[in-house]
């Protein structure tokens, strides 16, 4: 107790003669902490830490399964090779374009979505609810209807169209290569577009109404009113949105693996899917490996850059 | 309500569902106070397999484990098996793996077991060659199959058709003309999405053009352009985009996919496993069932053409892990005999497979069988043509270490053709260079 009955100076002094990172023994209650999150960090360091430096570890040798009694370390050369081979071009390629497509699809449609959900009417809360379906279904089922409603025999979408006039003959769609990319993008923004709608909604539902009389008091209308209040306050959601479904959109998988595995050609090979005939289908675990770091890493520099320029607007 | 659990009822708890699996591995055959060895195949025929190991575990009194995995995995689950020392015993194997298992010393002969070597008599020689790597043996038969040419009878007998197309611009005639009369769309059914099968399904185009994939020296001739590979992808290719006798969605459809479509009566004629014909033909499981027959593959055009398929064969291969121990080995040596060989002097489970699911074999003495041959009666309208088509298939000569990888580029470069983005000429040079890459590489 004596440390703390000390006058301020005094206390402010040896302070500043101790070294500034000395090792301190941890309190009482830092060890009763630290003891009960042994369990969870353990788990954690076993789980998540080891594989992601191991993964890394692979990425530096040159591992294929069939050859288990060859494999040399080769530094960076799997980085180095990968990123110098066509087909990994191609497929960063269509992930960018995957991705844009995605992510300003489903940005879009939410902020639409969350506009109308935030106007009051009979049984917006039932719609609220139902909104949220295709963000509940699994991945797996999301991708098998999808793949039915693309189906170039019975799928409904040719159904629908035929019914409507708007074509004469069944399209075979997914085996069209410059269409498979959207319509896959199409699936996914079907499935992510539902938990965006909800970020947004909650975002305009903290908008004080003060703004949006002062905005009608000036003789705003609809438009003005959505440019000038809604979307600046808007900007938080926003952010969030887009970082999230750029995180997601960038390393989708399930739809490609269920829809064309990367097909028809390589009209939907993206960096995911790559890694996985890389990883599994080729059995090269060391150049897969290289694959996943390379994009983590472009994951993560796009999520930082996206939320560093969105933090300077806001701060702005 | 409260319920209240006091320390003796935990413990009585534990105690009984401890002995759950005691009580369980006392309803197992008595020899399972030995080891217990493992089978392991992909997701085929399962009712047959677990019949026939309940069978064995109750004659013989050893345990076996028996697990699955779907065929597109298969392959995968079994090297990520390997490489972790999961002790497997028996497996299944095709024959495309062969090099690659045995260099990485997964697999191991079976040629220094004179009982399972005597079976060798009665198998045909391309199947024993097909489980050859190196002058040594892998394994046991479990059955061979060859791409057929399938036609709809009904179909052809309405288009004013008296016998089937026997080569390949008879096929482009005929498709077309049942274009014009509205009875197909797309009069030939192939499943040329890149998956495993694709290479079995472009391989009777290849072969009955007279193309190769390799040299005797084992390397690529997919950039000779003389080669009938070349005459192959140009047809296919003109199939779908020039004459549109075939679906331009055959680069999505999956071999289950063409054969549901085919039943379903969509087309006339049909590349298919000739084991499909029992499904086809069976009124419980297809529109056209009756209609269907098997024609010779139709032949290309050059020299070296002829109505040659794409045969293969699959087996069961032992594992080292098999042979660690005398008793293991002897246990092991004995479950690959009851499915591969005999069981009470009789070819049990492979009649089983072709009476049950369509299944053939190599066994030469089973073609005799009366049952066999009433199968092939009721089936496929008689076995003569099968049988002939079956000595005129050719086993894939890209049988190599690398082929796993390889195949990877080969599926995309000849689906690069059928898309028409790249020429049959590049598409195949893509996938010779590849080949020629890979074989530099692994010596």
């Amino acid at each position: 107790m004596t440390a703390t009955s000390s006058p301020p100076a005094e206390r402010g002094v040896a302070a500043l003669a101790r070294p500034r990172f000395s090792p301190r023994a941890p309190s009482h209650d830092e060890r009763q902490a630290l003891i009960l999150l042994a369990p969870l960090l353990i788990v954690l360091a076993v789980v998540a830490v080891f594989p992601i430096i191991y993964s890394f570890y692979t990425s530096l040798f040159d591992i294929n399964l069939a050859r288990p009694l060859r494999q040399p370390f080769v530094w960076f050369d799997n980085y180095v090779r990968m990123l110098g081979e066509p087909r990994i071009q191609i497929a960063l390629w269509r992930t960018a374009v995957f991705t844009v497509v995605t992510v300003a699809g489903t940005t879009l449609a939410a902020l639409v979505v969350a506009l109308f959900l935030n106007e009051t009417f009979r049984g917006r809360r039932i719609l609220a609810i139902l909104l949220l379906v295709p963000w509940a279904t699994p991945s797996v089922v999301n991708g098998l209807m999808w793949k039915w409603i693309y189906d170039s025999n019975y799928g409904v979408l040719n159904g629908l169209l035929q019914a409507l006039g708007l074509i004469d003959n069944y399209k075979i769609w997914l085996a069209d290569p410059d269409k498979t990319l959207y319509l896959i993008a199409n699936a996914a923004i079907w499935k992510q577009m539902p938990l965006s709608a909800i970020l947004l909604l909650v975002t305009m539902k903290s908008i004080p109404e003060d703004l949006y009389k002062a905005a009608r008091v000036d003789g705003a209308n609809v438009v003005q009113r959505f440019l000038n209040v809604t979307l600046p306050a808007l900007r938080p959601g926003l952010m969030l949105v887009l970082v999230y479904e750029t995180m997601i959109s960038i390393r989708h998988f399930d739809l490609f693996m269920l829809l064309t595995q990367g097909g028809p050609g390589n009209a939907s090979s993206t960096l995911s899917w790559q890694i996985y005939v890389e990883t599994f289908r080729s059995l090269r675990f060391g150049t897969g490996s290289a694959l996943a770091y390379i994009l983590a890493f472009l994951t993560l520099i796009l999520g930082a850059l996206m939320i560093r320029l969105g933090w300077r607007r806001e701060a702005r | 309500m409260t319920m209240s659990v006091d320390r003796r009822a935990v413990l009585a708890g534990l105690g009984a569902s401890a002995s759950l699996p005691l009580l369980g591995s006392l309803s197992r055959p008595a020899a399972a106070a030995g080891e217990t060895i493992s089978y392991t195949a992909w997701s085929a025929a399962v009712d047959q397999v677990q019949s026939h190991i309940h069978a064995f575990e109750k004659a013989s009194g050893i345990a076996v484990r028996y697990e699955n995995f779907p065929g597109a995995q298969f392959r995968a689950s079994l090297v990520t098996k390997f490489t972790s020392n999961e002790p497997l015993d028996l497996i299944w194997m095709n024959d495309a793996w062969t090099p690659e298992f045995a260099e990485a010393g997964w697999i191991t002969p079976i040629d220094d077991v004179p009982q399972l070597m005597a079976y060798n008599a009665d198998v045909q020689k391309y199947c024993t060659d097909a489980m050859r790597y190196k002058g040594r043996q892998y394994g046991l038969v479990y059955y061979t199959d060859h791409m057929s040419f399938m036609y709809n009878k009904e179909m052809l007998d309405k288009a004013g058709f008296e016998k089937p197309p026997a080569t390949w611009d008879e096929v482009v005639q005929q498709g077309l003309k049942l274009k014009q009369m509205g009875l197909a769309e797309y009069p030939l059914m192939l499943a040329l999405t890149a998956d495993a099968w694709l290479i079995e399904m472009i391989g009777p185009f290849v072969y009955s053009f007279g193309g190769t994939y390799t040299d005797p020296a084992g390397l690529s001739t997919l950039r000779d352009p003389g080669n009938g590979a070349l005459a192959a992808a140009t047809w296919m290719r003109d199939a779908i985009h020039t004459h549109k006798i075939v679906s331009p969605g055959a680069v999505t459809t999956s071999e289950i996919d063409a054969l549901k479509a085919f039943a379903s009566g969509k087309s006339a004629f049909a590349i298919l496993p000739s084991y499909r014909i029992r499904v086809l033909n069976d009124p419980a499981q297809a529109k056209v069932a009756g209609n269907i027959r098997i024609n010779l593959m139709p032949a290309g055009s050059g020299a070296k053409a002829g109505n040659h398929t794409c045969g293969w064969v699959r087996y069961y291969g032992l594992t080292p892990h098999a042979r660690a121990t005398k008793a293991r080995e002897a246990a092991v040596m004995k479950l690959m005999e009851w499915f591969g060989g005999k069981v009470d002097d009789k070819y049990v489970f492979q009649k089983m497979l072709l009476l049950d699911v369509g299944v053939p074999f190599c066994t030469k003495s089973l073609m005799q069988d009366t049952d066999v041959l009433a199968f092939y009666d009721k089936w496929a309208g008689g076995e003569g043509t099968i049988l002939k088509q079956s000595s005129m298939a050719i086993t894939k000569d890209v049988i190599s270490p690398w082929f796993g990888e390889w195949n990877e580029t080969n599926n995309q470069s000849w689906q690069s053709v059928f898309l028409n983005q790249s020429t049959p000429a590049a598409g195949l040079a893509a996938s010779g260079d590849k080949w020629n890459q890979l074989k530099k590489q692994f010596g």
